[in-house]
């Protein structure tokens, strides 16, 4: 049996001139959440249409538990929920999660899926008739019904507000203890630095890092040690561990990548005036990331 | 296999409340047999009529079932129902059988409605074997139609895909003479007519019910047009796959 659930080889995937993957390798063992996080048009969804059988890649190799994806979702092996659509007219919530339910060999029972996906007030209303939130639900719930191994959303919390969110991920973290396999894409990256144990971080088709979110920071973002200082400040800009100085008014920001020393030098100095460190965030890290990647 | 009568059930109860499917597939055939045999509207006496326009009207019910059916590809399509079943262990060749049994039922109840009508409330009485041969034909000739229709749902969008097929159903209808027989039409229409497939579908059941035998160039015509319309299903879903 193969440990990896999810396991991709330089798969590449054009669409007429524009390269939307570009040899991205990826394996992601059994049991772990992951987040795949990139701005709009990154190649997420591509990728994840490509680990689903969706769409063929051009070249490359892409496999679910040592299978083909195809023959990965035939086996009932995975459950997806695409960006959107997938819900039908005329038919109840009921009817339909039975129907998804039923083309597995061991699904889950109606009303655990109901309550999972936090619809269990739903199962008799007409899928026309939800409303974008509901909606997102009755999707979600249909990747979960046929208790899949590995789970795959594609930026699962777009409709939700804030409370669902947070419920959302609530029904996940059960899920993920369960030790199924998930994989999500996001945008929000407060949403990958809370809920994935790694992070993979996609531009232009490619990996640009891969980590915890933790790791990410440290590698490619700069803690924020900031002072007040008046005068000519420049020299602030050769202190140990500063790699750039910004200047805001009577504020000077400096980024740091060793914010001890950077600190340190700073009381040597006698420069400590309102001290403020500011932990790097997934968003600085993301810009540093990304913005690398396109110049 | 499960899984395939469950789709086949979820297909089956979706068409059923169909609103599209109800009014065009079997109130509207029967409504209007109803209005042309008790109106007068309709050739020939009063039991000549009642026969023939019986076959029309079921044949125009079936049509629009056909018809309907091709329709409701194009709406999968665009609502990602079609990916979503990709999604599920369901094999294509599973979702297409499923599709394609749906169709093929979902004709049943347009030909059974007017034809008890015409039973029932017409008085036709036609021998045992005359009404399983047209129940035959009625339902097997559909299946250029299907044909016809699922090209133009997997080719065209929702909302184009309903209004070609909705367009397709009257003019063949029509031009086939299922409303108006093509006797009462001029020469050059009367001559397309002849060629269509909607009249030879018809013409079939039409000799049946009159105790004659139908002839080859109907069984010929109609065959032609199952592999025009069979080609224009297939490059319709190759073009529909390509883009999906």
């Amino acid at each position: 049996m193969d440990s990896n659930a999810v396991s991709l080889t330089s798969v590449t995937k054009n669409f007429g001139p524009v390269r939307a993957v570009d040899g991205l390798t990826l394996a992601i063992p059994r049991g772990r959440t992951v987040a795949l996080l990139g701005p709009n048009g990154a190649g997420k969804s591509t990728t994840i249409g490509m680990l689903l059988g969706l769409v063929p890649p051009d070249s490359g190799h892409v496999s679910l538990f040592g299978h083909d994806p195809e023959r990965a979702v035939r086996l009932g092996e995975v459950g997806a929920m695409p960006q959107e659509g997938g819900l039908i007219p005329r038919v109840t919530v009921g009817e339909l999660l039975s129907f998804v339910g039923g083309t597995y060999a061991a699904p889950l029972p109606l009303g655990q899926v109901l309550a999972l996906a936090q619809i269990a007030d739903l199962p008799d209303r007409r899928v026309d008739k939800l409303s974008g939130g509901q909606a997102q639900r009755v999707r979600f719930a249909m990747a979960l019904i046929g208790d899949p191994e590995l789970i795959v959303l594609d930026e699962p919390t777009a409709a939700l507000d804030v409370e669902a969110r947070r419920e959302f991920w609530a029904g996940m973290r059960g899920l993920a203890s369960k030790g199924k396999t998930i994989l999500f894409s996001t945008h929000y990256l407060d949403e990958a630095d809370e809920q994935a144990d790694r992070v993979v971080v996609i531009n232009r088709g490619r990996v640009v890092a891969d980590g915890t979110s933790a790791e990410i920071k440290r590698v490619v973002a700069l803690t924020t040690v900031s002072v007040t200082a008046g005068g000519e400040v420049a020299w602030l800009g050769r202190l140990p561990g500063v790699r750039r100085l910004e200047v805001r008014g009577d504020r000077v920001r400096l980024r740091s990548s060793d914010p001890d020393a950077t600190v340190m030098a700073l009381a040597e100095a006698g420069a400590v005036r309102n001290l403020e460190v500011t932990p790097a965030d997934l968003e600085d890290a993301f810009v540093a990331l990304t913005a690398k990647e396109t110049v | 296999m499960s899984g395939l009568m469950g789709y086949i059930r979820l297909e089956m109860i979706r068409t059923v409340r169909d609103g599209g499917y109800v009014i065009f597939g079997i109130a509207m055939p029967v409504v209007m047999y109803l209005v042309f045999t008790n109106l007068g509207l309709a050739p020939g006496d009063r039991h000549y009529a009642a026969v023939f326009t019986m076959v029309s009207m079921a044949a125009y019910g079936a049509l629009g079932g056909a018809f309907n059916n091709g329709t409701g590809i194009a709406e999968d399509r665009a609502a990602g129902w079609l990916r979503q079943l990709r999604l599920t262990p369901l094999t294509p060749a599973q979702v297409v059988t499923g599709k394609v049994v749906t169709g093929v039922a979902g004709v049943v109840p347009s030909i059974a409605a007017v034809l008890l009508t015409g039973a029932l409330v017409n008085h036709v009485t036609l021998a045992p074997g005359q009404w399983l041969s047209i129940v035959g034909l009625l339902w097997a000739g559909t299946i250029p139609f299907s044909l016809l229709g699922l090209g133009n749902g997997y080719r065209l969008t929702g909302q184009t895909a309903a209004m070609a097929n909705v367009a397709t159903l009257l003019s063949l209808s029509i031009i086939g003479g299922l409303w108006v027989p093509t006797t009462g039409f001029p020469g050059w229409l009367r001559a397309i007519s002849g060629w269509t497939p909607s009249n030879s579908y018809a013409s079939l059941s039409w000799h049946i019910a009159f105790g004659e035998a139908p002839t080859l160039r109907e069984v010929a015509i109609l065959c032609g047009w199952l592999v025009a319309f069979g080609l224009y299903a297939v490059y319709g879903y190759r073009r529909a796959a390509r883009t999906a």
